[in-house]
C-alpha cells in the first residue's frame, strides 16, 4: 500500500498543535513544514518566531529556532544569516511573524529589511487582530470592524485606516517577492503552500527579501465557529485584502 | 604589534574588537562614538563581515541578538540616551544566554542631554533598564590603552558566561587620544557548539526563548541564572588600587575620573596626607569585600564621579558602618577639575560637611 500523506517530518513527532480550534496557525506551519522538507531545508534553517501565538512556533516545528523580541524579527533574522555568511555558510533563514509583529511594533524593522534586500523570508499571519491579548485592534483590523478596543468598529475618527502589508513590502526595491494568500478552501490552501514555496526558493537563490502574508482567522477572538471564520475570509477580507502576487522579480 | 600608536578610544576599541576576532558589527550613529562604527564599516566590509548600518539602536541590538547565536563574536556600539533603546534585547539576551557586546560610549543626560562627558550611566549598566532579574557585566576602562585590553576582555567575558557585557567608556575617553600599543588578544576562544544555532544537522533541533508558560520552570531558569551571576561575582571582581595601603583617606572613582583623583591623591601625599585612589574596573560585579575590607583601616572615603552619586551607594553598602562616605560629583556639562576636587575635601575638612560641589 502506498502511503500518501504523513506529517512532515519538519514538524516535531510528538507534538499536538496547542492553538485554537479552528485558528489557521496550525496549517500554516503545517505548510510552512511541508515546504522545509520538500526543499530539503531542515537541516539548514534557522527559524525565527516572535512575540503573539506565533511564538508558538518552536513547539511545533523541528528546526533550530530563537524567539524574537516583539516586532524586531526581521532584525533578528537579519543578524542571524548575516553572521553565519561572515563564517562562509549559506543559512535558511526565515521569520514567522503575525501582523501586529510584523506590521505595528516591528514595521520599521519589516521594511528596512525589505529595503535591504536581506536575503531573508518573512511568513505574516494576519487574522486582522492582536489575538494572544484578546483580540485588540491592530494594524489590519478592517474598516468596521469590532474588536475589544474599536467595540463601535474601527473607524477612521479614532483609528485610522489599516495598512496593506504586501503591497507595501511590494515597493521596496530590494523585495524578490511578495504574496497575500488565505487558507479558506484547498483550493487556496495549495495555492498558499505554493507561494511558501517560491519565497523560500527565493532565498535560495539568493534573490532578496521574500514574504508571503497568510490571511488567517482567529475565531475565538471573532466570535465566530471555525467554518464562518473562513466564510468571512472568503466574503469580506479578501475584498478588503485581495489575494495575488504583488511583486515576483523572476516574472514581473 | 607591539609598538607605540597615537589613537582615539573610539579607534582602539574598533581596532581591538577586530583585533580578536569581532566579525558582526550592527550600529546606528550618535555621537561621541560613532568613529567605532565609521572605522568598522569599511575594514569589515573589506573583510566581507557582517556589518549593518541599523534603522535605530533597537534593530542593532536585535541585529546582534541574532547574530550571537550563530556563536560569532558581535558587537554594537551606541551611546546614553540610546542605550537606553537597547534595554529590552539586553535583558531578552540574558534571559536567552546571548554573548553580546555593548560599548556605550556615554554622553551627558537625562533624555538627549548633550554630547558632554559623564558618567551618567552607571545605574543603567549596572542595575539595567530591562524587565526581570538579570544582570549585564559592566568593565570601565580608564585610559585608551585600557579600551584596548578591556575590549579584548570583554569579549572573553561574553563568550565565558553566554551573557551580555557592556564597556562602559566615558565620552571623554571615547574622544581622546593617548600613545597606546595593541598587542594581540590574550583570551582562549570559547567552545560554543553546544548550544548555538546553525542548523539541526546530526543532532535534535535546538531552541533559545525566554517565554516560558510553566511556573516551575521559568523559576528554574531564572534561579539558573542567578547562580551563574553568583559565579560572575566570585570570579571576575576586578579594581585597582593607588597608594591604598594604609591611606588615611580613600577616593572611589571609575573611568577618567579615577585619573584625575590620583593627581589629588599625589597632592595631598606633598602635603603629608596619605590619600589613596580605589578603582573598580568591573563596575558589576562591583569590589564590595575589597572595599569593606579597606574600610577596616580606612575611615573616611571620598567618592567622586562625573553624575550625582551613581555609584555612591554601591561604595556605602561596601564599607563598614564605622567608616563614612562624601560625595563629590558634578552631573555633566563641566569637567571636574582637580582643583575642584581639592577644594571640595578641603571644605569637608573644614568641617563644612558639603556633600556636593
Amino acid at each position: 500500500m502506498q502511503q500518501v500523506y504523513s506529517i512532515p517530518k519538519s514538524i516535531k513527532q510528538n507534538s499536538t498543535f496547542t492553538f485554537c480550534p479552528g485558528c489557521d496557525h496550525g496549517l500554516a506551519i503545517k505548510l510552512v513544514a511541508q515546504v522545509i522538507d520538500e526543499l530539503e531545508l531542515k537541516e539548514n534553517t534557522i527559524a525565527v518566531a516572535s512575540s503573539g501565538c506565533s511564538v508558538l512556533l518552536y513547539d511545533f516545528l523541528d528546526v533550530d529556532c530563537i524567539e524574537s523580541p516583539h516586532g524586531r524579527a526581521c532584525a533578528v533574522a537579519t543578524g542571524i544569516k548575516r553572521a553565519h555568511k561572515a563564517q562562509g555558510y549559506n543559512k535558511f533563514v526565515f521569520t514567522y511573524q503575525g501582523d501586529g509583529d510584523f506590521a505595528s511594533i516591528g514595521l520599521a524593522e519589516s521594511l528596512h529589511s525589505a529595503l535591504r534586500g536581506e536575503n531573508i523570508t518573512a511568513i505574516c499571519i494576519n487574522n486582522t487582530n492582536y489575538g494572544m491579548t484578546g483580540g485588540q485592534l491592530g494594524p489590519t483590523t478592517a474598516m468596521g470592524q469590532i474588536t475589544t478596543t474599536s467595540q463601535s468598529g474601527r473607524n477612521k475618527e479614532y483609528h485610522g485606516f489599516p495598512i496593506k502589508t504586501a503591497e507595501h513590502i511590494a515597493l521596496c526595491e530590494g523585495t524578490s517577492f511578495s504574496a497575500r494568500v488565505a487558507l479558506y478552501d484547498i483550493k487556496n490552501i495549495i495555492n498558499a503552500k505554493k507561494q511558501i514555496k517560491k519565497a523560500f526558493e527565493y532565498q535560495k537563490k539568493g534573490l532578496g527579501f521574500s514574504f508571503v502574508e497568510i490571511l488567517s482567522t482567529c475565531p475565538t477572538n471573532w466570535k465566530l465557529t471555525p467554518q464562518d471564520s473562513h466564510k468571512k475570509i472568503e466574503n469580506e477580507l479578501i475584498k478588503v485584502y485581495p489575494l495575488g502576487i504583488f511583486k515576483d522579480i523572476e516574472n514581473d | 604589534m607591539s609598538e607605540k600608536v597615537l589613537l582615539k578610544g573610539n579607534i582602539a576599541i574598533a581596532k581591538a574588537a577586530l583585533n580578536c576576532g569581532c566579525s558582526c558589527y550592527f550600529g546606528y550613529p550618535i555621537t561621541p562614538q560613532t568613529e567605532i562604527g565609521e572605522y568598522l564599516s569599511s575594514k569589515m566590509q573589506e573583510k566581507k563581515l557582517a556589518y549593518v548600518c541599523a534603522e535605530s539602536e533597537v534593530a542593532a541590538i536585535n541585529m546582534a541578538l541574532g547574530a550571537a547565536t550563530s556563536g560569532a563574536k558581535v558587537m554594537t556600539s551606541s551611546s546614553s540616551c540610546a542605550v537606553s533603546l537597547m534595554q529590552e534585547a539586553l535583558s531578552y539576551a540574558s534571559s536567552d544566554e546571548l554573548p553580546i557586546v555593548l560599548v556605550n560610549v556615554m554622553r551627558a543626560g537625562p533624555g538627549q542631554g548633550y554630547i558632554f562627558p559623564s558618567q551618567g550611566d552607571y545605574n543603567q549598566a549596572t542595575i539595567g533598564g530591562g524587565n526581570g532579574d538579570y544582570k549585564i557585566i559592566a568593565l570601565s576602562p580608564s585610559s585608551v590603552q585600557e579600551c584596548v585590553d578591556m575590549t579584548y576582555k570583554v569579549f572573553y567575558l561574553a563568550q565565558k558566561y553566554r551573557n551580555p557585557v557592556i564597556l562602559l567608556v566615558d565620552g571623554l575617553l571615547g574622544q581622546m587620544a593617548e600613545p597606546i600599543t595593541i598587542e594581540d588578544n590574550p583570551y582562549p576562544n570559547i567552545d560554543n557548539s553546544s548550544w548555538i544555532l546553525n542548523g539541526a544537522k546530526n543532532r535534535a533541533s535546538r531552541n533559545i526563548h525566554s517565554l516560558e508558560p510553566n511556573p516551575k520552570k521559568l523559576e528554574e531558569h531564572t534561579l539558573k541564572l542567578h547562580k551563574k551571576y553568583l559565579e560572575i561575582e566570585k570570579n571576575e571582581v576586578d579594581w585597582e588600587e593607588y597608594n591604598c595601603e594604609n591611606a588615611d583617606y580613600i577616593i572611589t572613582a571609575f573611568g577618567s575620573m579615577a585619573r584625575i583623583a590620583k593627581g589629588v591623591s599625589d597632592y595631598y601625599k606633598t602635603k603629608g596626607v596619605n590619600f589613596g585612589v580605589f578603582r573598580p574596573k568591573t563596575l558589576y560585579p562591583f569590589p564590595y569585600e575589597r572595599l569593606r575590607e579597606l574600610s577596616k583601616k580606612t575611615k573616611v572615603f571620598f567618592d567622586v564621579e562625573m553624575n550625582l552619586g551613581q555609584m555612591h551607594k554601591d561604595v556605602c553598602q561596601a564599607i563598614s558602618q564605622n567608616s563614612q562616605v562624601f560625595f563629590i560629583g558634578r552631573p555633566a556639562g563641566e569637567w571636574l577639575k582637580q582643583d575642584e576636587i581639592i577644594k571640595a575635601i578641603d571644605k569637608i575638612f573644614e568641617g563644612q560637611y558639603a556633600t556636593s560641589i
